[in-house]
């Protein structure tokens, strides 16, 4: 054993101070920083699933549907004509989520993943460190994409919270959730068809039948909220009530993504909306289109109201969740972002979305922004697009913007109003994710005009057609200006054409 | 003991266990490759190849569960009627038993769906009462007895195939798990 000599004794006193006052220090450090994070506004993204601005009358719809969200937007930024890139939930969550459009994040078959190679780019990486992410979706689909930007994500609540039937085994396995919950949701256990799971998926069935049956569902008419596909049932008040108690635990600078799944169909309204907007004389009638699945005008008048009695019983619950986020103080130091990944249609003999035609009803949804302390209602009526939401919240929460994002930053909240900017939003289901799109709509927003465009449809031989409105004297898309071949045509026509060649020619799309 | 000596042997248990995995295994891999196409569509060799191993080990536990029927029959049985006959008797309880499950099967097209014909007591009980009706006379009728030992002896061939795909399968899914 070698001896403790005197410089030992030195080197340790100096060792031992220095550690101490440096332990003395440290809650000083830790401090400045919490109180730097702490200055932080926090981000809360709140997506109601397949919501169409047109149906809200937040937005001049006839019917009272969304009282609560006016109350909302008294004190918030409204955006009138926002769009979502696609028109189902992977392509308008993953445009939303990466500020991307569908032709660069290639998510726009049903369940599809994001293009591996841009699978960095999203809202909870932006956010970085210094914000804790937490990010819940009921509808399956979002949670791949969850799955997928896992290392950007600090806590990912299962699909079945606040819930009364959760998946069986869906998001319970771990770090490898997102194989086993498309292995046995997509697959093993899937709705649409017979279980390929012959023991379990029939089990999986019988259990689902019990857990129903058992499942109070009072006050729900026509049956308790669903997630359509999947097993999972809910009721309103209770996810609110879930999402509320979740907010009341943020105690550092959060970015959180809450995406609801009404009122995406079914529609379950609750008791007191169910059937209250029926015989109220309103009706719509448009013309039925080649590319529509030729659903009858009173069938889709029908399931129209039972959707906007849906839509207005999510309204009365956001807003009790509204009450706790302005009574909490809540809204003085975050920004609340209230929008939807995609429309739904009851016109042109289409009922829901997943359609090729991209008329507003389909793609136009709410996009409205409540900054902190924000007192007083701001409009903006210029065309905005989902990626325009990762470049606005990068710029919010970290005074930059990443080179990569496809959008702009949003005006009033740092950006600048751009005239004769172009949007689009588009529906390729029927394309491989790892090929140049080929049968494809496509609709250019370009101030007044919206040109849309089909390529490859079997209903018109494979040919390529436009439609053409203006928007400023046609709210309603009734006049199609394309065949009348105004100047403006064909410069909306060569922009939209070289767009998508331009995108076709970014192959190959995935590292 | 007595337990143990109602166990049939493993020669006896391993081909009724083959048409288990025959069924079961082909069922679930028909299925697979018809929506393999839609699966190429967005997703990668290794994603696919990453789901797959997920069917494999749940139809590995599947076979296992249902092997443990006909066990359970061979303890609570007569040794003579069941056990001395085991891979007869076993075999002619599986094939007709998961045929009938592959019929309620197609009759739950979505959650939504209940056919509740199935699960009345009189359905339950014609359904058991034919099933063990088959399961005797498989017994005593040379020429069925005959059929169903050559089918369960030729079936021993999908043992060597997919039981060490399910054992790599869930090897892999442990792997993924931990790491």
């Amino acid at each position: 054993m070698t001896p403790f000599t005197r410089r030992d004794f030195l080197k340790l006193s100096l060792a031992t101070s220095g550690s101490l006052a440096l332990s003395r220090l440290m809650p000083a450090i830790s401090a400045t920083k919490e109180n730097q994070n702490t200055s932080l506004p926090g981000v809360v993204i709140l997506v109601f699933d397949a919501m169409s601005a047109r149906n809200l009358s937040l937005y001049g719809y006839k019917r009272p549907t969304t009282p609560n969200l006016e109350r909302f937007a008294q004190k918030a930024t409204v955006y009138n004509a926002h769009y979502s890139a696609g028109t189902f939930t992977s392509p308008g969550t993953a445009s939303l989520l990466t500020g991307l459009y569908p032709w660069t994040h290639r998510a726009f078959n049903e369940a599809g993943l994001i293009a591996r190679n841009v699978v960095e780019r999203n809202i909870f990486q932006l956010a970085g460190e210094k914000y804790h992410r937490l990010a819940f979706s009921q509808n399956t689909w979002p949670n791949y994409f969850f799955g997928q930007f896992r290392e950007s994500i600090n806590k990912i609540l299962p699909t079945g919270s606040f819930s009364l039937i959760d998946h069986l085994v869906g998001d319970k396995l771990g770090k490898d959730s997102l194989n086993g919950q498309r292995a046995f949701e997509d697959f093993l256990f899937q709705n649409d068809a017979v279980p390929p799971s012959l023991v379990f998926g029939l089990a999986e069935r019988l259990i689902h039948r019990y857990q129903l049956n058992r499942a109070h569902s009072e006050g729900y008419p026509n049956g308790l909220p669903r997630t359509g596909s999947y097993p999972v049932v809910f009721r309103i008040e209770e996810v609110i009530d879930g999402l509320i108690e979740t907010i009341k635990e943020f105690d550092t600078p959060t970015m959180a993504y809450f995406h609801l799944y009404p009122p995406h169909s079914p529609y379950a309204p609750t008791e007191s909306f169910f059937r209250s907007f029926q015989g109220d004389n309103f009706f719509v009638d448009k013309p039925d289109h080649v590319l529509g699945d030729h659903d009858s005008v009173e069938k889709l008048n029908n399931r129209r109201r039972v959707y906007d009695e849906y839509i207005a019983s999510l309204d009365q619950e956001f807003g009790r969740l509204y009450d706790f986020l302005e009574s909490s103080g809540f809204l003085e130091k975050n920004y609340v972002v209230v929008t939807s990944d995609h429309g739904e249609m009851f016109e042109r003999g289409v009922m829901g979305h997943n359609s090729p035609l991209l008329y507003d009803a389909g793609v136009q949804v709410p996009l409205i922004i409540s900054a902190p302390g924000q007192r007083s209602r701001q409009d903006v009526y210029l065309p905005t697009v989902s990626v325009d939401i990762v470049p606005t919240l990068s710029h919010l929460m970290s005074g930059k913007t990443p080179d990569w994002h496809e959008g702009e930053v949003l005006p009033l909240l740092g950006g600048q109003e751009k005239p004769g900017r172009s949007i689009f939003t588009m529906y390729a289901m029927k394309n491989p994710a790892f090929e140049p799109l080929k049968k494809i709509s496509l609709a250019m927003r370009k101030d007044q005009y919206k040109l849309i465009y089909y390529r490859a449809f079997n209903d018109y031989n494979r040919e390529d057609r436009f439609e053409l409105y203006d928007l400023e004297g046609d709210r309603e898309e009734l006049r199609d200006l394309y065949p009348d071949d105004p100047a403006i045509t064909r410069s909306l026509r060569d922009e939209l054409l070289g767009k998508l060649e331009d995108v076709n020619s970014l192959a190959p799309y995935m590292a | 003991m007595f337990l143990f000596k109602r166990i049939p042997t493993r020669d006896q248990i391993t081909p009724v266990y083959a048409v288990i995995v025959q069924i079961i295994y082909i069922w679930t891999i028909l299925w697979f490759f018809w929506k393999l196409p839609s699966l190429l569509y967005y997703m990668t060799m290794g994603e696919i190849l990453a789901t797959l191993t997920y069917l494999l080990a749940t139809n590995l536990l599947e076979s296992l569960v249902i092997l443990c029927g006909p066990l359970f029959l061979s303890i609570i049985l007569p040794m003579k009627w069941f056990r001395d006959l085991f891979v007869v008797r076993g075999t002619a309880l599986i094939m007709p038993g998961l045929g009938y499950l592959i019929y309620i099967a197609y009759h739950f097209q979505s959650r939504n769906e209940y056919p509740a014909i199935f699960f009345k007591w009189w359905s339950v009980s014609l359904a058991v009462f034919i099933l063990f009706a088959f399961v005797f006379f498989a017994g005593r009728v040379n020429i069925l007895r005959k059929v169903i030992e050559f089918i369960a002896d030729r079936a021993v061939i999908f043992l060597y195939i997919f039981i060490p795909l399910s054992v790599v399968s869930v090897l892999a899914i442990l792997f993924r798990l931990i790491f």
